[in-house]
């Protein structure tokens, strides 16, 4: 198959000086909004105790731990900003993200030993679930950095319970396990209660020195039994009691190293525990890129700082989608499926480092004359018509016969709406779509360029939509909502605006009503709010795109469940007829 | 030789960047046409100087209308 991929059709031009010259302003609006992200991802690393503090008492931070632990150059962050109960502590208190360890790719987490000693808070089981699925999506190892002081008790109604609360982590450790997807755990400080489940679920436990794990600590074994209230005297017999309190936590290695044999091993330095990680991560199964290159790796043909000027950060202002992808994709080559149908999307085969991915992404601006066929009115990208839904059908179905991981580029304002629309059945193919990525069985990610809006926001691989899609990044000039803050307005309030006419009373208020709505569309559907209320799994500069592209495509071509032969694929044979 | 700037598509003229007289390099912008709540920017297709503006802020085009002349 190599004359398909070695070299395949490339694409693209070299920006103009007249293109730099008219994006200049919207190029600093993208990076001030990159440099507010930069601040408030600082704020969450700063959160809690300093870092000199924590090395004082002799312990490593989870950064530190981090570092020390993933291959250098290859930690891709998620969820950093991931806070969706806005917790004052400014964090679900995991940290967490993609990276290499020896080599190969592995998802890794770990508590902020810094917060309250790494406890659990309101938002964290949401957080972990979403790297569960993201393991298990891209079948690839769960790297733990345990250091879980169990549940913040002032706040435990907010996460303890509930069909997708704090406990749901421990099962979907079993289920991971049960996949043939193994959970390593590195174990440090004190981990009682819901810190003793977080230790003992995964499949290989390695222990620090000092490190234990139980279902309950010191607070719970020393505690008194109800007696229906406090009062000062019994305050008193509770203070003498802790102080006389000198028994050590339970669980400690001596119990689960030497007697139990829970911990596989233990380490006396903090450092040994991650040099253990690494040797079980050596002996992970992952394919060799021999395996799934197609071709030899090669960088785009254009830098990618070019996205600056290319993606404008006015939300109306159209661009090339294609000039964007040619400055993500190996060699900015792509065989394109279909280019004569369905304008509205680009669907084509590229490469990620030698690898095959099926990319999609809308285009954008007019679409030439009598498109959308059916309608009477022109076809603007951005909006999904009928050949456009059926083209993403036929490609995502070609793409699971042929097993190439899927990345999803969103600038969406929807699908076409009105009678002739719904004549034309985009209603039903938008759905057809959903059911089409159901049963790919490939892991796909989602990257929402811009507008993620309307129900075209899920059917174009969102994650609220199936249970394919491994992340969703976000960019500097993403804007995810059910519908422009303007529309809504009108959707809420034009009724009553012309109900007040009628009266004869005065517009004004019903005027500051539909302002208010559109400043809170505003705030709630820009960057940094998409990525702490979870609609992304995080916002990345515009130059990180392809690094997170990159990281995707080898995670996922790591040790995939199920192949497709280059010399059987069906796609790239159907795109040269 | 001369090049018209024509209209990509129907639209009304958002704003208007060059005057007669300017010289532009290709690919700058001419003008901003708006339509179906999007705006279209109109790039120069050639270098030269702009000898003729057809059209101001406000106006309605039809597609292939010609906006403006390069020459």
């Amino acid at each position: 198959m190599r004359p398909y991929f070695e070299t395949m059709d490339g694409f693209g031009k070299a920006l103009k000086p007249g293109r730099v010259k008219r994006a200049a302003a919207s190029a600093d609006d993208l990076r001030a909004v990159e440099a507010g992200i930069v601040e408030a991802v600082t704020t969450v690393e700063e959160a809690g105790f300093p870092t000199e503090k924590i090395n004082k008492r002799g312990w490593m931070t989870v950064y530190q731990r981090l570092e020390y632990l993933v291959d250098v150059g290859t930690w891709h962050p998620l969820h950093t900003l991931y806070n969706p109960l806005e917790n004052e502590e400014g964090t679900t208190n995991v940290v967490d993200g993609l990276g290499q360890i020896e080599g190969r790719w592995a998802v890794v987490i770990g508590f902020d030993n810094k917060v309250m000693a790494g406890a659990w808070l309101p938002g964290q089981s949401e957080n972990i679930l979403r790297v569960t699925d993201l393991a298990r999506r891209l079948n690839i190892p769960l790297v733990w950095l345990v250091n879980c002081s169990g549940a913040k008790l002032p706040e435990q109604e907010k996460f303890y319970a509930d069909r997708r609360g704090a406990g749901t982590p421990f099962f979907r450790h079993a289920e991971l396990e049960q996949a043939g997807i193994p959970v390593l755990a590195g174990i440090y400080g004190t981990n009682p209660a819901g810190g003793g489940y977080q230790s003992i679920s995964p499949t290989i436990l390695l222990a620090h020195k000092d490190a234990n794990m139980a279902v309950g600590g010191v607070g719970i074994v020393s505690g008194m039994a109800p007696k229906g209230g406090f009062d000062a005297a019994m305050v008193e017999e509770l203070i003498a009691k802790t102080r006389e309190f000198t028994a050590r936590p339970p669980g400690d290695v001596a119990t689960h190293h030497d007697t139990t044999g829970f911990f596989t091993r233990v380490y006396e330095e903090e450092t040994g525990v991650l040099d253990g990680l690494k040797e079980y991560m050596r002996a992970m199964p992952a394919y060799g890129p021999e395996f799934f290159q197609a071709a030899e790796p090669k960088a785009p043909a254009f830098p990618v700082e070019d996205l600056y000027h290319l993606l404008p950060a006015n939300q109306k202002e159209v661009y090339d989608f294609d000039e964007v992808l040619a400055r993500l994709v190996d060699g900015s080559e792509r065989l394109e499926f279909r280019p004569a149908y369905g304008p509205e999307v680009f669907t084509g085969v590229c490469k990620i480092d030698g690898r095959l991915v099926g990319c999609i992404g809308n285009r954008q601006g007019y679409l030439g004359k009598g498109y959308p066929e059916y309608a009477d009115y022109p076809g603007m990208g951005g909006k999904l018509y009928r050949q456009g839904l059926i083209k993403l059908n036929e490609f995502v179905t070609l793409c699971g016969r042929d097993r190439l991981p899927i990345v999803w580029f969103q600038d969406t304002s929807g699908i076409d709406v009105g009678e002739l629309a719904e004549k034309a059945e985009v209603l039903g193919l938008g759905q057809a779509l959903i059911y089409s990525i159901q049963q790919t069985d490939v892991p796909m990610m989602l990257v929402v360029l811009r507008k993620g809006t309307a129900a075209a926001h899920y059917v174009m691989g969102g994650p609220t939509a199936n249970r394919h899609n491994a992340f969703t990044l976000g960019t500097p000039a993403t804007e995810i909502e059910v519908m422009h803050g303007e529309t809504a307005a009108v959707a809420t309030y034009a009724r009553r605006a012309a109900k007040e006419h009628t009266a004869g009373r005065p517009l004004d208020p019903v005027i500051d009503k539909m302002n208010e709505l559109v400043d809170r569309y505003q705030e709630t559907s820009r960057p940094v709010y998409c990525a702490r209320h979870g609609f992304v799994d995080e916002i990345v500069k515009l130059p990180d795109l392809r690094r997170y592209l990159q990281a995707f495509t080898g995670a996922a071509y790591q040790n995939p469940t199920s192949i497709c032969p280059r010399h059987h694929m069906l796609l790239p044979r159907v795109i040269r007829g | 030789m001369a090049e018209d700037v024509v209209a990509p598509l129907a639209g009304k003229v958002l704003s208007v960047a060059v005057g007669v007289g300017d010289r532009v390099e290709e690919d700058d912008e001419v003008l901003v046409l708006e339509a179906m709540k999007m705006e279209t920017v109109v790039y120069a297709p050639c270098d030269g100087e702009v000898t003729v503006i057809k059209v101001k802020e406000g106006d309605q085009v039809e597609e292939d209308d010609p906006l403006a002349t390069i020459a």
